[in-house]
């Protein structure tokens, strides 16, 4: 037995039979959850490369597995992130109503999981590209559940993945061409562009940002804010291993410039496409791509950085979790998800609303909930830089904040209609006051998750 | 000889790339997409071994039966999209088609530089479907056609790949995505006709 058979070949395999259960939406639920939480456990409390006892068999989980030549290694060091990631597939899946997402939701995503931990797992690094694009064909799966048609920003999507992954590919030949060559500037400047150009691609940067809002105004809110929190944590994941494992830091490029140049960009256009935009849809869009660019921002410190960047993970996940399903339910009692339409939802349906007011402004970094402390912790780590950095970290908070007061000032007018019906069933109910109250408290004590995000990076990179 | 040989099939390429933009019928447009991974298949041969080389024909033909198998399967096959129907759009393309054939063609000496086991012919036959793939993409919002586009994009990076490194890992997974974006296409020319689970 070895780490990379049990967390990347048997969820693969559970998600392959999870597919033959699509009209058991109940039972797939739960025991997506269970096997996310069982999966995420194991991550955390066993031992690798040492015999264990587990009832009667003594096991040995070795942590590397040879294909074709290539081995794909998950050792204790890697351990933590498949914690994270097995449980943000655990919180999603806790979260789902089977009733609002197809039967598929939860076999593809858990393969979509393993996908991201073979990316990460595989040696050399670079051809962790090729699983990123199987997981952009899963994704796009998703995105297109049986009855609909494909929409123009989910084969965007397919598009930017794909040529991203030529990219990557052919500037990690270019790296090991330089690393044979030292000393050949233009090869080493040429490599550095494709590279950019790949992960640009991968990360959704400015000019490939379009299919953002794309995808968050046409698909369905839940399945595309799970998308965009999963495929973002795994393209960091994948993009973080890949510039430590893959010798461009031996190179002594400075990466700090263009990473913080990018986050501002990024956060730019978040604050931007907030302020402007008019419809709720389109909001996840704005907070989605301003996390992008906080995340860049909070790995450019690297060793500084990476806690700061976990717990961003940590809140996005829940808060992102809480507004998505949110909106999910409000687009059922709502002709769309237009910001007009929407006009005296607060009033109707008064719990749903919110659960979508305190995660949008958990995210925007509001005082006084979870994602507020974690950004200030951002600011003052990026306070030796240039002043710039920061005046866009603020300037890209104002953007959401403003977008937000000015979207749910429309919520909480009087349209002078009546209650008609109720929205969602006790679930969703216990689901939207138990994130509400978690983002609170978070809010409160903020050491927790960042105490959670150190012992990560501690794990990870060493104290 | 064998210089002449890899010349006619880049050309080659370079013709099939364009039909599969300015060719309107679907049955058509994926009859010479098989035909251009005979081209791939033998452009790859000439820096791999032939029992290696002959994955990218295997894989390519089986994404297109796939296509092919959807395509025909499909619940209603009259109201089929055809991207151009009039004589001056087909002109359009098959002169942007052209364009990109003589840019990449002038762009040739700069990307031997880049792939220096390459031969002339397989750096243009690759740089040929890396850019007339693009272009079939920019161009269309219609799945079949992005997933054609983007298996023609990835062909071209094949060649040129099949240059700079020989891995069995690697071959068996571009073959595995190209199979992949064939049921991916499949899929979304069904997607609508499904039934849903939920």
């Amino acid at each position: 037995m070895s780490t990379p058979i049990l967390w990347i070949l048997i969820p693969l395999i559970i998600s392959g039979m999870g597919l033959f259960f699509g009209r058991y939406p109940r039972i797939l639920k739960w025991s997506g959850a269970g096997i996310g939480l069982i999966l995420g456990l194991s991550a955390a409390v066993l031992p690798i490369n040492e015999t264990f006892r587990l009832i009667f068999w003594d096991i040995q989980l070795s942590d590397q597995l040879l294909v074709f030549g290539r081995r794909f290694v998950l050792s204790s060091a890697d351990q933590p992130i498949v914690l994270l990631l097995f449980g943000v597939y655990f919180f999603w899946s806790l979260i789902l109503n089977p009733k609002n997402v197809p039967g598929h939701f939860t076999p593809l995503s858990l393969s979509g999981i393993a996908l991201i931990i073979t990316a990460y797992a595989v040696d050399p690094i670079f051809y962790g590209a090729l699983f990123i694009a199987f997981l952009a064909l899963i994704h796009v799966v998703l995105l297109t559940p049986p009855g609909s048609e494909p929409t123009p920003g989910v084969l965007r999507l397919l598009i930017y993945q794909i040529l991203g992954m030529l990219f990557i590919l052919f500037a990690a030949w270019l790296a090991s061409w330089v690393g044979f060559n030292r000393g050949d500037e233009f090869m080493l400047s040429r490599s550095l562009v494709i590279l950019a150009l790949g992960f640009s691609f991968l990360l959704s940067i400015f000019p490939f940002i379009s299919w953002i809002p794309m995808v968050a105004e046409k698909n369905h809110p839940f399945i595309s804010g799970y998308l965009f929190n999963v495929y973002f944590l795994g393209i960091f994941i994948f993009g973080s291993r890949f510039l430590t494992e893959g010798g461009w830091f031996a190179q002594g490029i400075d990466l700090q410039t263009p990473l913080q140049l990018a986050g501002v960009i990024m956060l730019a256009f978040g604050g931007l496409l907030a302020i402007f935009t008019r419809n709720l849809g389109r909001l996840t869009a704005a907070l989605v791509i301003s996390e992008v660019g906080r995340s860049l921002l909070a790995i450019s410190l690297f060793r500084l950085g990476f806690p700061i960047y976990f717990s961003m993970v940590m809140i996005q996940t829940i808060a992102l979790g809480g507004w998505s399903s949110t909106l999910a339910l409000l687009q059922r009692g709502l002709p769309d998800l237009d910001i007009q339409s929407a006009g005296g939802a607060a009033r109707q349906w008064p719990l749903i609303s919110s659960g979508v007011i305190v995660s949008y402004f958990s995210i925007a970094g509001l005082p006084l909930l979870a994602g507020y402390p974690i950004y200030l912790a951002l600011g003052r780590g990026l306070n030796p830089y240039p002043i710039w950095i920061n005046t866009a970290l603020v300037i890209g908070a104002l953007g959401l904040l403003i977008g937000g007061l000015r979207a749910f000032s429309v919520l909480i007018e009087d349209s002078g209609g009546e209650i008609v019906f109720d929205l969602g069933d006790r679930f969703d109910k216990v689901v939207i006051i138990a994130i509400n109250l978690i983002l609170f408290f978070l809010g409160l004590i903020p050491q927790v998750p960042y105490q959670i995000a150190q012992t990560i990076t501690d794990m990870m990179i060493g104290p | 000889m064998a210089q002449l040989l890899e010349s006619i099939i880049a050309i080659v390429l370079f013709v099939c790339g364009s039909a599969i933009i300015v060719i309107p019928d679907r049955r058509w447009m994926l009859g010479i997409l098989a035909m251009q991974y005979v081209g791939v298949f033998l452009l790859v041969s000439f820096s791999w071994p032939l029992e290696i080389a002959v994955v990218k024909l295997v894989a390519g033909w089986m994404a297109t039966a796939v296509l092919f198998l959807a395509y025909s399967n499909r619940p209603f096959p009259g109201g089929e999209e055809r991207l151009t129907t009039s004589v001056p759009g087909t002109l359009f393309m098959g002169f942007a088609a052209l364009l990109i054939g003589l840019s990449m063609y002038s762009l040739m000496p700069t990307a031997q530089r880049w792939f220096l086991g390459a031969s002339p012919q397989q750096v243009l036959g690759g740089v040929w479907l890396l850019g007339l793939g693009t272009l079939q993409l920019s161009f269309t919002r219609q799945e079949t056609r992005i997933i054609i586009g983007l298996l023609t994009v990835i062909s071209g990076f094949e060649i040129l790949y099949a240059t700079l490194e020989a891995s069995v890992l690697m071959t068996g997974l571009l073959a595995f995505l190209n199979i992949g974006l064939a049921f991916l296409g499949a899929y979304l020319q069904m997607a609508s006709s499904l039934e849903e689970t939920q």
